[in-house]
């Protein structure tokens, strides 16, 4: 470490590089993201059909939202599929008494999860690694169990409830093209507002909270904020998706908000690699296509799921996209053997 | 009046009183040492002083405000930095991400929370940097935090304190784990900030900091028992005694 006190020149010429590549991560490189993001999904219309892709971007924007709570910010939830169930009961309950228009109605679950993430984050976000994922769990109890039995009369209980007024004047929730192409739209938002986020000094701060939350308070953080709000981000986001759930099927019913179904997204983030957006994207994408394809080909499906799971824990924790990364950076360190250090150009 | 001021400061695990009476008083822009062996309160000292831990009983006086309730956050509103014992930086992160929470918090841009979410991270690379070249870091800006070794770790969490531009800095054993090399590194840096930074420093190995230090206080089994110049708090008796242990001279017996 002798080099560390070198001349001005060689800095200097470190600062304007790096500096350089930083500016050009900017307006036309999330353009480019967003295209290629929508033309895999494109892509994947001729293999799989419009309905199967449109739920595939579905859980995709779900992934998202988990991903930002425990990839990014470190706090493994097993209760995320509440909101899910708030948004789409609460886009269903207002098509069906307050609105006719389904655009508003999204808005109103978005809303109406995002409340309910303020109240239930208020008393999470103080708990860490189990209890967190535990309270978590008993408030996507709870949630179930108002559905199933107290609010029985409005929500149908286990019969579940049709969605109406699908049509508004251009949109046709009726028609699965548009279906489609809204939520196509829908994932490029929510990726996009993700992207944002966590590209911006409140990602990193997020990054370091998951690393060490005590020394960000010690740089003068209200970390329980920042956890609060972060959580509250990713209800409102897993609302969107459960609203385009209940928009989608015309339908919602308590398997929605099932406490058991909430393995599928963590696996979906591990199988991608947690902490990246990407990852949490192609995850959700592979998650989707082995529960979707593979029960047809392999009665015992459920046993590859398993083992990739092993796999991944043991072998890949960065996931997939984790460990692509990981290979283009060796690949890149290989090529600029001047770099004293791991580390290719900051994204 | 002092920068800060402990009145009666005690703090108690159980039966254990870590922290004893503690009358503490620091000036500005003084840089003051506590040195005591293992064990005597220093660390809890801090964690009473910064907010880690709330005392048993005694107060915290930041200039002039009894800051005892605040919360670690808030004390570091009022200029309060610290490091800890064991460096803790972010490891996955690259270095020079490190420091743009600090950049953001001193800058003040986290107060807009529009800005804070949707600003670029590159955008605060260039104080960033700036806080890095201060410690000499700014060729590894790029590297993952992790891969530093244990010495510049050192510098880059005390870069991170800095960078937050603090009114007291507490410094935690900062030499602790470090090679002699890296220890004159850290030792000048730290002489380059001394007299424009109130430094509060622990340190176990007296020789260290003996010269570095106006002031010295040690601390034994939670209490301060001597504080002066480094070179006169040497010389006293009690500490000799507690630090080599009593000369064993009890007449017509054999040692």
């Amino acid at each position: 470490m002798g080099n560390t006190f070198t001349k001005q020149g060689v800095a200097f010429e470190t600062f304007a590089s790096i500096g350089k590549g930083l500016v050009r991560t900017t307006g036309r490189q999330r353009v480019v993201e967003l295209f290629v993001l929508g033309g895999v999904f494109l892509l994947l219309v001729p293999f799989l059909g419009t309905h199967r892709v449109t739920d595939f971007a579905i859980f995709c924007i779900f992934a998202l939202s988990f991903d930002l709570l425990y990839g990014y910010m470190g706090r493994l939830s097993f209760g995320h599929l509440l909101y899910v169930g708030v948004g789409a009961y609460a886009t269903a309950l207002s098509l069906q008494y307050l609105t006719s228009n389904p655009l508003l109605a999204i808005g109103l679950g978005i809303v109406a999860a995002c409340l309910a993430g303020m109240l239930a984050g208020s008393a999470a976000v103080r708990a860490t690694g189990a209890c967190f994922a535990l309270i978590n769990l008993a408030f996507n109890r709870v949630g179930w169990f108002l559905v199933m039995s107290p609010l029985k009369d409005i929500t149908g209980g286990e019969n579940g409830l049709s969605v109406r007024n699908l049509r508004f004047s251009y949109f046709d929730f009726q028609n699965p093209t548009f279906r489609f192409g809204f939520v196509l739209a829908s994932l490029l938002v929510a990726f996009l507002l993700l992207r944002v986020l966590t590209s911006s000094p409140y990602g990193i701060l997020l990054r370091s909270i998951k690393e060490d939350e005590r020394r960000v308070r010690f740089l003068g953080y209200n970390t329980y904020f920042y956890k609060w709000l972060t959580f509250v981000i990713a209800a409102s986001v897993a609302g969107f998706a459960g609203a385009l759930t209940a928009l989608n099927y015309a339908y919602v019913n308590p398997n929605t908000l099932d406490v058991h179904a909430n393995g599928g997204v963590i696996f979906a983030c591990l199988i991608g690699g947690a902490g990246r957006l990407y990852g949490a994207v192609l995850g959700g994408i592979i998650y989707m296509v082995i529960t979707n394809l593979l029960p047809v080909y392999f009665q015992r499906w459920e046993l590859l799921l398993g083992i990739s799971l092993l796999l991944i824990v043991f072998r890949f924790r960065g996931g997939i996209w984790g460990n692509l990364e990981t290979l283009y950076r060796r690949l890149a360190v290989h090529e600029n053997t001047d770099r004293s250090l791991e580390g290719g150009r900051p994204r | 009046m002092s920068l800060l001021t402990t009145n009666r400061l005690t703090k108690r695990f159980g039966g254990l009183v870590a922290v004893n009476d503690v009358n503490l008083q620091i000036e500005e822009n003084e840089t003051l040492g506590i040195i005591g062996p293992n064990g005597s309160g220093k660390t809890t000292l801090f964690n009473l002083l910064t907010g880690f831990f709330s005392p048993t009983a005694g107060r915290v006086i930041l200039q002039g405000k009894d800051v005892t309730r605040l919360s670690p956050e808030e004390r570091v509103g009022m200029g309060m930095v610290r490091t800890f014992q064991l460096v803790s930086v972010f490891g996955s992160l690259r270095v020079w991400e490190n420091l743009v929470p600090c950049v953001t918090w001193r800058n003040n841009e986290y107060r807009s929370l529009w800005k804070f979410m949707t600003s670029l991270v590159g955008d605060t690379w260039a104080d960033s940097f700036e806080a890095l070249r201060l410690v000499g870091l700014e060729n590894y800006a790029d590297a993952v935090t992790a891969n530093l070794s244990y010495g510049d770790k050192r510098l880059l969490e005390i870069a991170l304190a800095l960078s937050l531009k603090p009114k007291l800095l507490l410094l935690d054993e900062p030499f602790s784990g470090l090679s002699d090399v890296e220890i004159a590194k850290v030792l000048s840096l730290l002489q380059s900030i001394k007299g424009k930074v109130t430094i509060g420093i622990i340190e176990h190995k007296i020789s260290t900091i003996v010269d570095f230090v106006d002031r010295l206080c040690v601390m034994n089994e939670g209490r301060i028992i001597c504080e002066g110049k480094p070179h006169e708090v040497l010389k006293d008796s009690l500490v000799n005694e507690c630090y080599w242990g009593k000369q064993e001279t009890v007449s017509g017996f054999p040692v």
